[in-house]
């Protein structure tokens, strides 16, 4: 094999774009450039070449298994025992079957539920750090197993693998994993449109959640805090001028008015809409906090007070699951027995496709709503081009709402989520 | 001093910190490449430490700069020393000075507060610039920073451009509070640094405190590493690990057993809820550490 090894390189590179992984023209560069300090000794090649390629923990388990594949051969790898690898990873495998056993641990969980397509790549994490003394053994470079304070453990690590096999450390570290693997699930189910929601996409989904839960909190929290220090307070800071003889040395400034808002989430949880729904509600009421209060309402025909017990959805009354939407009967519902949660500090999200089932649309009500509210978001689960078909009166609703915006799936959520504030 | 991987090791070696072959690379190609080096993980597993252990194996000043909310270029970079100049002009005006002499005298370094990142810039030698935590900060000082980062050069419109004399070593780190942008993240080399493997941990406890009895250590470096697998609002951290070892070894546990944990494992975690959470599992998690 006489080719050079940037050929190789840019080859892998090309691999990892394929594989979903972005890389620019500078990040390949900065890899050739990062291999030529850092040497072709195996493992090192290896991290160097994550540093500079690989920006989002995400993308590791990508990266291992491709680097795998591409920098094995015997030019640069002087690993004396190449089955070693295949075995470890049996061993470790095996133990894929034993967490998803474990019924506490819903990152673990949903790695076993994908199944074949991420254990390949999820094993050769862990293996690699309570192992990295058996990497030792894959380098050509014998002076790292004595310098790296890790790998001079190596004897009782190799032990623990060949020895215990189901041994807790290696059950442990792969679930190191947890957050990787529910990004790289994320990154999976986001673009799947909800409509297409089995109920396995759905826990899918819902372990994702808590990454997005997280990011929206953070994006609605700096939203509503932005802007603590707002205009100068002229006459505060002159008459703290005369404590120095006139010379302003303390600014003071104007703080603004606290905004309260009050979220009310209306919802519609009849089939078509089942999953978006329960997402969405479970994803606002993560954010409670930042808001003063928050009132979540389900419906189908009827309203139905919805609240969040341990991520189970609780409505009172229960509604009947086979009813038909009826929008309009339910605009009718909220504004009658609940007028003093509908106030100028008040954020009402519908979420709901607007089919009314032929029903009176009742655009009337929602318009008084939309009048003593702040605001009123709309978010549409089903694709814009479907919209304002058929029995959908959405385009009526369109009218009277501030917001109407797409959320077929995770990834359009984060979207208009991202658009309203 | 020539920046090699044996370098590297054997500085980490030296400021005591023990690490894995990935966080090694990445730190020998920061210095190397000269590039900043964006360091992501949770939150306490030893991200911040990178910059110190960095400062102390070049034996070289730490310069840090804390990311939060509104974090602006004065905060950062540079900000007139306003008073100063006021009292300045005043005093001046006692003696009668014109204008442009006052001008030219309160436009000068002397009345310049220096920010963090132009303390960096200014430094007569390298450097290490902490930036910790970028992800708290807003976006606009992100692209802000990607400037600064690029030149390492300030221009103050009344001084002109202050150029680096010897590039900082730049560390930043982020607990993915918010996505970074593509921009910054391509300008970086990438550390992923996750809690520590038990038997990592096992040895920075014996390194740490090493009065702690080894087969305790060991114990309580599984039993921290499976509470971290419990879902808590906060998995304990090193530095809280280290910290409940040493209260082991002041209140002279012999023995790893429920009640002792239980009495200290507010040192551990502090949330009532988590506590909660772990106490009802504690029984299992100690009798599988064991």
């Amino acid at each position: 094999m006489t080719r050079p090894l940037s050929d190789l390189i840019i080859e892998f590179v090309a691999g990892l774009r394929a594989a979903g992984v972005r890389i620019s023209v500078a990040e390949s560069l900065d890899a050739m450039r990062a291999i030529g300090v850092a040497g072709l000794a195996l493992p090192r090649m290896r991290e160097a070449l994550r540093a500079a390629l690989i920006k989002d923990e995400a993308d590791s388990p990508i990266f291992d298994t491709l680097f795998a594949s591409y920098f094995r051969g015997p030019p640069h790898d002087s690993d004396p025992n190449p089955k070693s690898r295949g075995m470890r990873a049996g061993v470790i495998g095996g133990q894929g079957g034993s967490s998803a056993a474990a019924p506490e641990r819903p990152a673990s969980k949903s790695a076993a539920e994908k199944g074949v397509q991420t254990d390949p790549t999820e094993q050769d994490e862990p293996e690699e750090r309570s192992t990295a003394p058996g990497r030792a053994s894959d380098s050509g470079d014998p002076g790292d197993s004595s310098e790296n304070p890790v790998e001079a453990g190596s004897p009782e690590g190799a032990t623990a693998v060949a020895g215990r096999g189901f041994s807790p450390e290696h059950h442990d570290d792969r679930d190191h994993h947890g957050p990787d693997a529910a990004l790289a699930n994320l990154r999976r189910i986001e673009s799947v449109p909800f409509a297409s929601y089995s109920p396995l996409e759905y826990d899918l989904a819902r372990d994702a959640l808590a990454i997005l839960r997280r990011r929206w909190q953070t994006r609605l929290g700096r939203r509503l805090r932005r802007a603590r220090r707002g205009r100068l307070d002229f006459r505060r800071t002159i008459r703290a001028s005369l404590q120095h003889g006139g010379l302003p040395l303390e600014r003071h400034f104007r703080a603004r008015r606290p905004r309260h808002l009050d979220l009310v989430v209306l919802a519609d949880i009849s089939g078509s809409v089942h999953y978006a729904s329960l997402l969405i509600l479970e994803l606002l009421a993560g954010a409670a906090r930042e808001f003063r209060r928050m009132r979540g309402f389900v419906f189908i025909d009827r309203l139905a007070a919805a609240d969040f017990e341990r991520g189970h959805l609780v409505m009172t009354p229960h509604l009947d699951m086979y009813a038909r939407s009826d929008f309009g009967r339910v605009f009718g519902e909220i504004a009658s027995a609940h007028p003093d949660i509908l106030n100028r500090a008040t954020v009402m999200v519908i979420l709901g496709v607007g089919r009314n089932n032929k029903r009176p649309p009742r655009t009337d009500i929602l318009q008084t709503i939309a009048s003593r509210c702040r605001a009123v978001v709309w978010l549409n689960p089903e694709p814009p081009e479907r919209w304002g078909t058929g029995d959908s009166a959405i385009e009526s609703y369109r009218r009277v709402v501030d917001f109407l915006l797409p959320c077929g799936s995770l990834r359009e959520l984060q979207a208009s989520l991202v658009n309203i504030i | 001093m020539e920046i090699t991987a044996e370098f590297v090791s054997a500085g980490l070696k030296r400021a005591r910190y023990i690490t894995n072959e990935r966080v090694e690379t990445a730190i020998f190609l920061a210095l190397a490449l000269e590039q900043p080096l964006l360091i992501e993980g949770p939150a306490g597993a030893g991200k911040t430490e990178v910059a110190k252990v960095l400062a102390a194996m070049l034996e070289t000043q730490l310069v840090r700069l804390q990311c939060y909310e509104g974090l602006d270029e004065a905060r950062a970079l540079y900000e007139w020393n306003y008073q100063k100049q006021l009292l300045r002009l005043q005093a001046g005006e006692h003696q009668g000075q014109r204008w442009e002499e006052l001008s030219h005298d309160i436009f000068s370094r002397d009345y310049l507060l220096e920010r963090p990142l132009l303390k960096a810039i200014l430094a007569p030698r390298k450097v290490v610039l902490l930036i910790d935590e970028i992800d708290k900060a807003d976006e606009e000082f992100e692209a802000f920073l990607l400037e600064a980062l690029a030149e390492f050069q300030v221009s103050v419109p009344e001084l002109g451009t202050l150029r680096a004399a010897e590039r900082p070593v730049v560390v930043l780190t982020s607990n993915r509070a918010r996505e970074l942008s593509e921009a910054l993240r391509r300008r970086c080399l990438h550390l992923f640094i996750d809690f520590p493997g038990i038997e990592q941990e096992r040895k920075i406890i014996e390194l740490k405190v090493p009065d702690l009895p080894e087969r305790i250590a060991a114990e309580a470096a599984r039993l921290v590493n499976a509470l971290r697998k419990l879902d808590l609002k906060k998995a304990p951290s090193i530095a809280e690990t280290l910290d409940w070892t040493r209260a082991l070894v002041r209140l002279g546990v012999r023995e790893l057993d429920t009640a002792a944990v239980r009495s200290t494992i507010g040192v551990l975690l502090k949330h009532e809820d988590d506590r909660n959470r772990a106490e009802g599992k504690l029984a299992t998690l100690i009798g599988r550490s064991r």
